[in-house]
């Protein structure tokens, strides 16, 4: 599949090179070189079959340029449709919306391949739309499982297929990073992830993990963050003017608030919220 | 210094401390230092005070002023080396007295210190008008390895970044680790300290927060605080990081603070402390003694708890999350302990150490109130019972626990303790273990006065003591009204018989003068003629921690009438007592019968004895003495106890009782108690053990599925398909805890060939496999752990052809299985780690014990892996215990040498701590048993590292004694080669006894006197004063360097000798060494006192006092 990417990259390279294509002979440019051959070779016969006898150089290597860029482009746009919908061969729709695309004349599905009743349009979409496909490719069925209603069997089924999820990831990480064995002789049969130590051990410890989290968060989510922490105080201290601070500071220590302060409801006053002072101006030379 | 007497509190000092500064200017993470100043402001209390001696230990002090004079100033730490040199010595009772010397050479209460300032002349000689001095100290820190614990995560960024900390921390009185101090509890003064930070970190400390001061370079920032109640320098603490502020949404003078990323967790763990303020505050209807309050949680915690004025600094690991069960109660336990502590210990010190029992006690005691009321009556009688059974356990183990020792005489069998290996004079010499016991006793004595007086009258009193204090606290110094905030053993006496107006003199002499326990053996016979119950009751008083009781004890006897109390006067002689019945046997009647709470329940009397009206008896039921009681009653008796009993603590004492009776009325009196939901769910969880117990016993009898399996699927399982378990819902707290304990218990179970049933180890499988927490609101993480332990104790001795190697291969085909589930779980917690990595240690148990069993290779390499440093400290906790275990079963010396070597080095002290505790408690040998591992090698490197190597952390010290006791005895170890001297006279006892080297009792007792001596000293005469510490090491050095004693004992001997010239016991002392050693000694100390006098006069010239002294010690040495 990567001619697509060769063709494409070929008449960039050999238009780039001109003369200096002769002294290279790497089997890649020889393969370039026989493409391009075949391409003259096909237009000449075409030239032929229109009833030219002759044709000179310059206007048998455009017309091979020109195929050459249609050939690669179809081959460029197919792939890329193809990797759109996440495949890695395209297949024969690709290449039909691409030609759709070029705005060539779409071949015609062979009749072996098309199955079914194709639906005509309906009154509302434009005739030179192009046909709808073939029913099966659109057409669902439903079907359905009963569900399983016993308990047992949910159960089990969701025991099981945790476990099995568990072992797998367990087993894939231990392959994959360093392991410690309970036997020597055998270190493949119970393989333990390595213990790392880490920086700081207590957040894993102590902090509920995301999972436990999710659920957290569905019960207590009406607890809000109005605290300031240390950082943030310290930053709004710096753009403080003098005047506000000698205000704060007139301020009790604490317990006593007076009572226009109390009366606003959000203001706490801890000592350690308030802002951090600036160093009094006298040493400043 | 017997303080009963002392009407008030005298200073040992010359001076009185008012004030004291303390500055740090800079503290660097990067290089774990610290620098800073004090000043400490002083008043002389005699006239000519030319000596201050304060405490200080591992600090650099650069210059110390006196009001602005340079004073020259001596410095030296007896401690940091207990015996000097490489003395051959090498027996334990040499090393504690040695060791108690040395404290006592620099104990703040009898007024000494290692830092001794010389006053400059200028200042003392204006003499008489006692004018005050500010001592002005410059000091850092480098490295400190007490006192301060930094904590410096090695990660990428800035140190706040980083998460780094660093807080202060310490047994007893340990402040003089970080700066010089007074480091006495009696000591009290007003503060003022100064931290300069990081503008990104934030500096906690005692006191209200003044003011915050940007630096000039806006880079650091100065945190202000002032604490102007008097308060003692051990209870000044620091704590320093980038913390995330918390202040309390009920009372915004409560202000918390955590590690980074934590608040949210902080915020719920907090959650609830205000209710506890609100308790202690109502009860001793006091408010909290100080105008706010903080609490820090910090990493690599030295303990869990500790208290200092104004705040408290906690372990990290006690936050929790709202999902986590298991941790709520114990945190919630922790800030109460705290805050009790904030109240008394913090804000009302002690006057000496003998008074400690009354701060841990009322503290202790107002603790358990706090206890009563948030978790039930049930829950405090439990917890009761635990203590007191941990107390008599310990005791009678280990020999008593004194609450308040008296060091009145000098003689040697005035040594109170006489059965330890360490000396209970100070904390400092405490093994940590008894230092529990300790504050254990402590509270439990103050709930026996609480039963003497009435809890009304206790409140009182704290209350009273409380408001003595607080007036006192807003006085000025001058005043000296500042001792009334120490509190002593007969200062708290007085108040409890002016408030209750009764004497509990007696009690206290039994349970607080007077070390160990009572053991009670009680046995009955009913006299049917008489209807009578004639009851015996003998004491044990001669075994170790036993001790005789005379007085009073309840008695309580069920009969089918009702129930009664007896009190019963325990006498001299007397072991009968007959208790007359209130009923007649009756049991044709069907009448409902009376229970002590007034309850009246039909019972099935078919199985009591036709001819007694008895249904059960119990003896001390409200724990109003210090006691073990083993009583014997029928068994009959003791179902009824169990089920009809309303008390937790008989229901628990019937369950053990019922051990010994393994039959099917036993198994139905324990299954119904199981079922019972009223019941206390701890009582039940007991029962689930005795079950298995009674299981065991009974199993060629035993009907129908396994213990506790059917009531386990009725109670957790699903109606429609019993074998699989309901998705977890662990909304009932009490269903919660059994069904974490049902599968453990049952894994106990064994059947006839003593394995663990199949069907018990499938349905502890299936309950892995089918365990869905989806639903639940709570964290599994403990019932988890709880499954994995249930495998484990599912474990048996693996059938072992011999000395086969252990493969895969032939691995058990359900030890495969429990492999399996352990293989998954230890790697899950990899990607998913549960709360304090409860899952991943309950593994690590498992796995240790398939090694232990034979199922797979014995190997410490994966133990090694989770022990180190970087993980966290529950499972290096769990992961060194196996590593104990693994030393002990394989005598490995490469393991214990690696043990020893984490003790010595690793950065957490806990940790460190632990290792010794748990090499205590699961010995590699003792000194009883030989061992390839005891060998001259590890004599040498255990002395050493009790000796010199943790001269930095007391507790460390003594966990290093007792684990030297635990292998080596309090003598001379027996794997070390004879010494060469053979007989040395003793002219005190006047015979010859073997080399001291071998015996040890030479001169030790005398030896443990001394301190006492010095202390009695160090308070009347300056004199003797001025040739103690300084002088002992010089000498030592001088003697060992000089004069070349080879394997004398010296040490001990010169330092009682240099020390206590003047006493009577040299004479004694010298007797007992050989001849040329006295004289060497008596040369030698001339010797010192001059070559002492030449360094003073290198500094400057020689004062006329200083020769004169000289002289008149030399001629009396």
């Amino acid at each position: 599949m990567a001619d697509p990417a060769v063709a494409s990259g070929g008449p960039l390279n050999a238009g780039a090179r001109g003369s200096a294509g002769k002294a290279t002979s790497s089997p890649a440019e020889n393969y370039l070189l026989a493409r391009r051959r075949t391409l003259q070779v096909v237009v000449s016969a075409l030239l032929t079959e229109s009833g030219f006898e002759s044709a000179e150089k310059a206007a048998v290597e455009t017309l091979t340029e020109m195929l050459q860029s249609y050939i690669t482009e179809i081959g460029r746009c197919a792939k890329a449709y193809c990797e759109h919908t996440a495949r890695s061969v395209p297949t024969l729709s690709d290449t039909v919306v691409t030609l759709i695309e070029m705005v060539t004349n779409a071949p015609v599905t062979p009749k072996a391949l098309s199955a079914g009743q194709k639906r005509t349009h309906p009154a509302h979409i434009p005739s030179h739309f192009p046909e709808f496909p073939d029913p099966h490719t659109y057409i669902k069925t439903p079907t359905f499982r009963e569900p399983v209603s016993d308990y047992q069997v949910v159960r089990e089924k969701a025991a099981t297929q945790r476990r099995d999820v568990e072992r797998a990831l367990t087993r894939f990480i231990a392959k994959t990073g360093e392991t410690q064995s309970l036997f020597k002789d055998d270190i493949t049969t119970f393989p333990l992830i390595a213990a790392q130590p880490s920086t700081i051990p207590y957040l894993s410890a102590l902090l509920p993990s995301e999972l436990e989290l999710q659920a957290l968060e569905e019960t207590d989510s009406s607890e809000q963050d109005d605290q300031t922490d240390g950082e943030n105080t310290a930053g709004n201290a710096i753009t403080d003017d003098p005047g506000a601070d000698k205000e704060n500071s007139m301020l009790p220590p604490s317990g006593v608030v007076p009572s226009t302060k109390a009366s606003e409801d959000n203001v706490i006053d801890n000592p350690y919220l308030r802002p951090v002072k600036k160093p009094k101006v006298r040493r400043k030379k | 210094m017997n303080r009963k007497k002392d009407k008030g509190f005298e200073s040992p000092r010359p001076f009185k401390l008012t004030h004291q500064v303390v500055c740090i200017n800079n503290i660097n993470f990067q290089r774990k230092s610290v620098i800073g100043y004090v000043e400490l402001t002083i008043f002389p209390t005699v006239v000519n005070l030319n000596r201050i001696k304060l405490n200080s230990k591992q600090c650099r002090i650069y210059r110390v002023r006196v009001n602005d004079l340079e004073a020259p100033f001596l410095y030296n730490d007896p401690t940091l080396e207990v015996c000097h040199h490489e003395s051959k010595q090498r027996n334990l009772n040499y090393f504690s007295s040695a060791y108690t010397a040395a404290v006592s050479a620099v104990d703040p209460d009898a007024g000494h210190g290692e830092l001794v300032i010389k006053v400059p002349s200028e200042l003392w000689k204006q003499g008489d008008d006692l004018k005050v001095l500010k001592v002005y100290i410059e000091f850092s820190l480098d490295q400190p390895k007490g006192g301060l614990h930094f904590v410096v995560p090695d990660v990428e960024g800035s140190m706040a970044e980083r998460g780094a900390h660093v807080f202060s921390f310490g047994y007893q009185n340990s402040t003089r680790f970080w700066f010089p101090c007074v480091d006495s509890y009696s000591e009290l003064c007003t503060w003022k300290l100064e931290f300069t930070v990081d503008a990104s970190m934030v500096a906690v400390s005692c006191g209200d927060l003044v003011e915050t001061i940007y630096t000039h370079d806006m880079r650091k920032k100065t945190f202000h605080y002032v604490l102007p109640i008097p308060t003692a320098a051990p209870n000044i603490s620091l704590a320093v990081g980038p913390f995330e502020i918390l202040v309390d949404p009920y009372m915004h003078e409560v202000t918390h603070f955590c590690l980074p990323q934590l608040l949210p967790l902080l915020k719920h763990s907090m959650s609830y402390l205000h209710e506890i303020f609100e308790f202690y505050e109502e009860i001793l209807t006091c408010r909290y003694p100080y105008s706010c309050f903080k609490t820090v949680f910090v990493d690599e915690a030295y303990v869990q708890v500790s208290s200092y004025a104004s705040m408290s600094i906690f372990s990290t690991n006690l936050l929790h999350s709202a999902m986590i069960i298991d941790q709520t109660p114990q945190t919630r336990r922790c800030l109460a302990q705290a805050l009790a502590q904030q109240f008394f210990g913090c804000f009302i010190s002690r006057m000496s150490w003998a008074d400690e029992w009354v701060l841990k006690g009322i503290s202790g005691y107002i603790y358990g109130l706090y206890l009563k009321k948030t978790f039930g009556v049930n829950e405090y009688r439990h917890w009761i019972k635990e203590e007191l059974d941990k107390i008599v356990e310990y005791e009678l183990k280990m020999g008593g626990v004194l609450l308040h020792p008296t060091f009145s005489g000098g003689k040697e069998k005035d040594n109170p303790t006489p059965h330890l290996h360490f000396s209970i004079k100070h904390p400092h010499t405490l093994s940590w273990e008894y230092y529990k016991m300790f504050q254990c006793k402590a509270h439990l004595v103050m709930r026996l006065i609480e039963n003497r007086i009435s809890m009304e009258f206790m409140l009182q009193v704290f209350n009273k003591l409380l408001s003595l204090a607080s007036t006192a606290s807003s006085q000025k110094y001058q005043s000296h009204m500042w001792s009334q905030m120490l509190l002593s053993t007969h200062a708290f006496l007085k108040s409890i018989s002016n408030v209750s107006g009764k004497d509990i003199g007696p009690l206290i002499k039994q349970w607080v003068d007077q070390s160990s326990v009572v053991k009670f053996f009680g046995s009955f016979a009913f006299n049917r003629k008489r209807n009578v119950l004639e009851l015996e009751i003998r004491q044990d008083y001669t075994s170790s921690g036993t001790q005789k009781y005379v007085g009073p004890i309840k008695v309580t006897v069920q009969e089918l009438d009702g129930s009664f109390n007896h009190m019963l006067q325990i006498e001299e002689n007397s072991l009968k007592h007959d208790i007359p019945c209130h009923s007649k046997s009756r049991r044709n009647k069907k009448k409902k019968i009376p229970l002590m709470n007034g309850e009246e329940v039909d019972m099935d009397l078919s199985a009591m004895d036709a001819d007694s009206p008895l249904l059960w008896i119990r003896i001390d039921p409200d724990m109003s003495i210090l006691r073990k009681v083993e009583f014997e009653q029928a068994d009959f008796m003791w179902q009824y106890q169990l089920r009809y009993e309303r008390d937790v603590v008989a229901q628990e004492e019937a369950i053990s009782a019922l051990e010994k009776f393994p039959t099917p009325a036993s198994r139905l009196a324990l299954t119904d108690i199981l079922e019972q939901e009223q019941c206390f769910y701890k009582v039940r969880m007991q029962a689930c053990f005795c079950l298995a117990k009674i299981a065991n016993a009974m199993v060629s009898t035993w009907q129908g599925p396994p213990a506790m399996k059917s009531l386990f699927t009725r109670m957790f399982c699903c109606k429609s398909c019993p074998n699989i378990v309901k998705t977890n819902n662990f909304i009932n707290f009490q269903s919660y805890f059994l069904q974490k304990t049902m599968p453990v218990a049952m894994a106990l179970l064994r059947d006839g060939q003593n394995i663990c049933p199949k069907d018990v180890l499938n349905f502890i499988l299936d309950l892995i496999k089918y365990n869905d927490n989806r639903k639940n609101k709570f964290s599994d993480n403990y019932y988890r752990a709880d499954l994995i332990e249930a495998l484990t104790n599912s474990l048996t001795p693996a059938m072992s052809i011999n000395n086969e190697v252990r493969t895969v291969d032939n691995l058990n085909a359900d030890v495969r299985l429990i492999l399996e589930e352990i293989t998954r779980f230890l790697n899950m917690e990899k990607l998913l780690p549960s709360f304090r990595n409860t899952i991943t240690i309950s593994c690590l148990r498992a796995i240790r014990q398939l090694q232990k069993n034979g199922h797979i290779p014995s190997d410490p390499s994966l133990f090694k892996s989770y022990a180190q440093y970087g993980h966290f400290v529950d499972l290096r906790i769990a992961a060194l215990e196996a590593l104990v275990d693994y030393t002990r079963v394989e005598r490995s010396s490469a393991e214990l040498q690696w043990l020893l070597s984490m003790a010595q080095n690793d950065p957490v002290h806990y940790v460190r701590h632990k290792i010794l505790g748990m090499l205590c408690k699961n010995p590699p040998f003792t000194k009883t048993t030989d061992s390839a591992l005891c060998n001259e090698a590890l004599v040498d490197q255990l002395w050493k590292f009790m000796n010199s190597g943790t001269s930095h952390d007391w507790r460390l010290r003594c966990d290093a004694v007792n684990l030297y006791y635990m292998l080596f005895g309090l003598t001379r170890p027996s794997c070390l080669p004879l010494p060469e001297l053979g007989l040395v006279l003793n002219l005190k006892e006047k015979k010859a006894v073997l080399n001291p080297t071998i015996k040890p009792e030479l001169g030790v007792g005398a030896v443990m006197d001394t301190p006492a001596s010095i202390g009695i000293h160090g308070f009347n005469t300056m004199e003797d004063e001025d040739i103690d510490m300084e002088t002992v090491h010089d000498s030592q050095a001088f003697i060992h360097h000089h004069l070349n004693l080879l394997e004398r004992p010296s040490t001990p001997g010169t330092h009682t000798h240099t020390h206590t010239h003047t006493h009577t016991h040299t004479h004694t002392l010298i007797a007992e060494y050989r001849n040329t050693h006295t004289h060497h000694c008596r040369g030698h100390y001339i010797h010192v006192t001059s070559y002492k006098q030449a360094l003073d006069n290198k500094k400057k010239p020689a004062k006329p006092g200083s020769v004169r002294r000289t002289s008149t010690s030399a001629g009396r040495g």
